[in-house]
């Protein structure tokens, strides 16, 4: 289980454009925590240090106390792997079996581990009747599944999702947010960047608002879609799950959640 | 009026048709939605309408025909047809052309391979940015735009051939909330200038704000039809993938607890 | 003896006179200098050790060195700048998308204007993507810094997405297209005219004549004052 440390992490890229501003930040193992913001607003930049693709210009990112300053990124893939938002750019297999097993064979896990970590990837993303086809005679939705069994596969005790929810449907979207559960109850910390607000508040725990580089908000669900916290919500241009906002018109508190919402209502009174 | 009429189609190497007997009207104006869940047809649907099934891709319409203003568009050379309907998709950078030097110059692709006299060109171009209200994007490249920007200059381009009917392959799929606000307002001026759309969409909250009706798809065929609200609040949707608007979510949450669901309208 | 430079020299010299009116004279001749380099270097030996010669300079083992074969390499040398100098200069004077639109003008196909243009943007594309999908096979633990065996292991990985990628992206482009008109046949007419003047015109007529008389000269062995 790893604990992941941000620093006063500052990211500036070779053409003078800042992108991380001393970021702080602490994941504790088993977490899920939901990473929102505009496009600009640092997200993607972040995401690139946890495992290494980029490397702070200020600051240190730790691996359970250990600065990663030092560590070669492919060796980071065995504690933080990522699955970016296009399918696309990583697939490149005949079947999709074997497009999962590149990442456990990559990091060298014996054959009967790879076989195993394989099959429960591809059942928990529900592509195990289709785990002998092409990966391009499924529809994209299902790809995008495959990119994450793909990550699963790897065992990572961290596990991060860049917009895991774009282009699916419903079922879609309800796969990736069981998934999410699963991981988490497995002691695995699941990081997701989203703009799917609704996604975000049912699937994740705590959320991190990020703007201009730099976090502006670090809390639970419920704190981040409260009312007070709108108008920073609204200077990024997210607006709070529909339940939030409807609670907050009947005075309900903060309601970000379904269950949150039908609660509140039953609690007092039903009127 | 676009019309398909007992509509089947079948993808080129595939035995069974991907539509089944889809009867579908769309008048000048009017904003029709398609929902389905992923792979029941929508985009075959979309491909259909504009013609580029089978006429591009190849493959048949087992049965049935598709019609503008009671012309069948099967047959009809691809060029002819931009000019009554168009079709947009869900990636922006893969439908701007990739040879344009500014966004101006992208919009008015469309006219020039027309073959129209310059000076048209330009009125058609500068007509369309205005609609879309991207005037100020002219200058930029198009491969430095955002993805709502990108899209947005992808509908003008599309406006600029004055095609009667557009049809949309999932405009939003891809974009940020911001992105997806640019182009459901955008999709509103559209109609206004009297362009009939039809748009495949899983954003459910988007089509009940945006169109007049909607149409359900599923299996490759059209199961339900009529008012947004209407159709999209039936619980028979949840059977067929489809995931209601927000607020009919929440009202059915209500009243699976016993409370009085109206107080989510308001 | 001196004839065979005179030529090539002064057709150098214009050109890079030409570079410095236009700014790209540094740029010019580093890359003419680059481009020409290994040519120049398997030319240099070859010739300088193997024409036929009486006056030796040095020799290297079982090969000598002649002036006569400095002298060809010498006059090859100076052919070779003089050639990547002037394909140097037009490349970087003129702007692709200009040279394209224009000869559309003058009647080539708008498809040949849609692929070269298409071309020249695929390649930053193509960098982009390559960065993106190494990108993600690093998160997987594709090591990219490795030995060989490492990278070996690398190529399908790095080079299966690009190539499945860019042929699904002409598929979807050329379908979004066909709603741009794409594939109505025939001429259309362009926004933007190349600016031309007299001056100009008449340069072009002066340069084709000169280029026909160098070669009916050469043709009919006319001798000249300076052929050496």
């Amino acid at each position: 289980m790893t604990r992941l440390a941000l620093e006063q992490v500052g990211f500036v890229y070779p053409d003078g454009t800042r992108a991380l501003d001393a970021v702080d930040l602490v994941v504790e193992p088993g977490a899920s925590v939901a990473l929102i913001g505009q496009n600009g607003s640092g997200k993607s930049t972040l995401v690139r240090h946890l495992n290494g693709l980029l490397r702070p210009t200020e600051g240190r990112v730790l691996h359970d106390g250990v600065d990663t300053a030092e560590r070669r990124t492919a060796a980071m893939a065995s504690v933080v792997g990522v699955a970016f938002q296009d399918p696309g750019r990583q697939i490149f297999s005949r079947r999709i079996r074997d497009e999962v097993a590149f990442g456990p064979r990559i990091l060298g896990h014996s054959k009967e581990r790879v076989v195993a970590s394989v099959a429960e990837a591809l059942e928990l993303v529900g592509l195990t009747d289709v785990a002998d086809q092409n990966p391009y005679d499924v529809g994209y939705s299902r790809r995008k599944l495959l990119a994450l069994a793909s990550v699963v596969a790897m065992e990572t005790p961290v596990v991060v999702l860049d917009e895991p929810t774009t282009g699916q449907d419903a079922r879609g979207v309800r796969r990736v947010a069981t998934l999410v559960e699963t991981l988490v109850t497995a002691g695995r910390t699941v990081i997701a960047v989203s703009h799917d607000m609704r996604f975000v508040a049912e699937t994740f725990e705590r959320v991190v608002v990020m703007q201009r580089g730099r976090v502006v908000l670090d809390g639970s669900v419920s704190e981040i879609f409260a009312e007070a916290a709108w108008p920073t919500l609204a200077s990024s241009f997210i607006e709070p799950p529909v339940a939030a906002r409807i609670g907050a018109r009947l005075g309900l508190g903060s309601t970000p959640t379904e269950r949150a919402f039908v609660d509140a209502m039953a609690a007092r009174g039903g009127s | 009026m676009l019309r398909l009429a007992g509509v089947s189609y079948r993808y080129p190497g595939f035995a069974t048709p991907a539509l089944r007997e889809v009867t579908l009207e769309l008048r000048p104006g009017e904003i029709v939605g398609v929902v389905g869940a992923n792979e029941s047809g929508k985009s075959t649907l979309c491909l259909v309408a504009s013609g580029l099934a089978p006429g591009s891709i190849g493959g048949e319409l087992t049965t049935g025909s598709v019609e503008i203003d009671d012309r069948p568009t099967a047959g009809r050379p691809l060029h002819e047809l931009a000019t009554q309907v168009g079709i947009g998709f869900q990636n922006p950078a893969t439908q701007l052309s990739g040879v344009a030097g500014s966004v101006f110059e992208e919009v008015a692709l469309g006219p020039m391979d027309l073959g129209l006299p310059a000076r048209e060109t330009v009125e058609r171009t500068k007509a369309a940015l205005a609609t879309l209200g991207i005037e100020e994007l002219a200058e930029r490249a198009p491969r430095r735009l955002s993805g709502g920007q990108g899209q947005l200059v992808v509908l003008a381009a599309l406006l600029a051939m004055r095609p009667p009917y557009l049809v949309l392959d999932e405009p939003t799929a891809q974009l940020d909330p911001e992105g997806t606000r640019l182009v459901g307002e955008a999709l509103g001026r559209l109609a206004a200038t009297g362009t009939g759309l039809l748009i495949a969409e899983h954003k459910t909250d988007l089509l009940a704000d945006v169109c007049d009706r909607v149409v359900v798809i599923d299996g490759g065929r059209l199961v339900a039809a009529g008012g947004v609200t209407e159709v999209l609040a039936d619980p028979a949707m949840e059977s067929y993938g489809i995931e209601p608007p927000s607020t009919v979510h929440l009202e059915r949450a209500l009243a699976e607890r016993g409370l009085d669901p109206e107080v989510v309208r308001g | 003896m001196l004839g065979g430079y005179v030529g090539p020299i002064a057709i150098g010299v214009a050109m890079l006179l030409g570079a410095r009116a236009a700014g790209v004279a540094r740029a010019l001749l580093r890359a003419s200098l680059l481009l020409s380099l290994p040519i120049a270097v398997s030319v240099v030996l070859v010739s300088v050790f193997t024409r036929p010669g009486s006056t030796v300079l040095f020799t290297i083992g079982p090969f000598d060195a002649t002036l006569e074969g400095v002298d060809f390499a010498a006059q090859t040398l100076v052919r070779l700048l003089a050639i990547s100098l002037s394909i140097g200069l037009f490349l970087l004077t003129t702007e692709a998308r200009a040279f394209v639109f224009d000869l559309e003008r003058r009647g080539v196909p708008p498809r040949f204007t849609f692929v070269a243009l298409a071309t020249i943007e695929a390649v930053p594309t193509l960098v982009e993507r390559a960065a993106t999908i190494a990108e993600s096979q690093r998160a997987r633990g594709l090591d990219t810094e490795g030995g060989v065996r490492a990278r070996v292991r690398g190529v399908l990985p790095l080079v299966g997405p690009a190539v499945i990628t860019s042929l699904t992206d002409v598929e979807e482009r050329s379908l979004a297209l066909e709603s741009r008109a794409f594939s109505r046949p025939g001429r259309r007419h362009l926004l933007w005219s190349m600016p031309d003047s007299g001056r100009e015109r008449l340069l072009r007529v002066v340069l084709v004549l000169a280029l026909l008389g160098a070669v009916v000269v050469r043709v009919a062995g006319v001798p000249l004052p300076v052929v050496g």
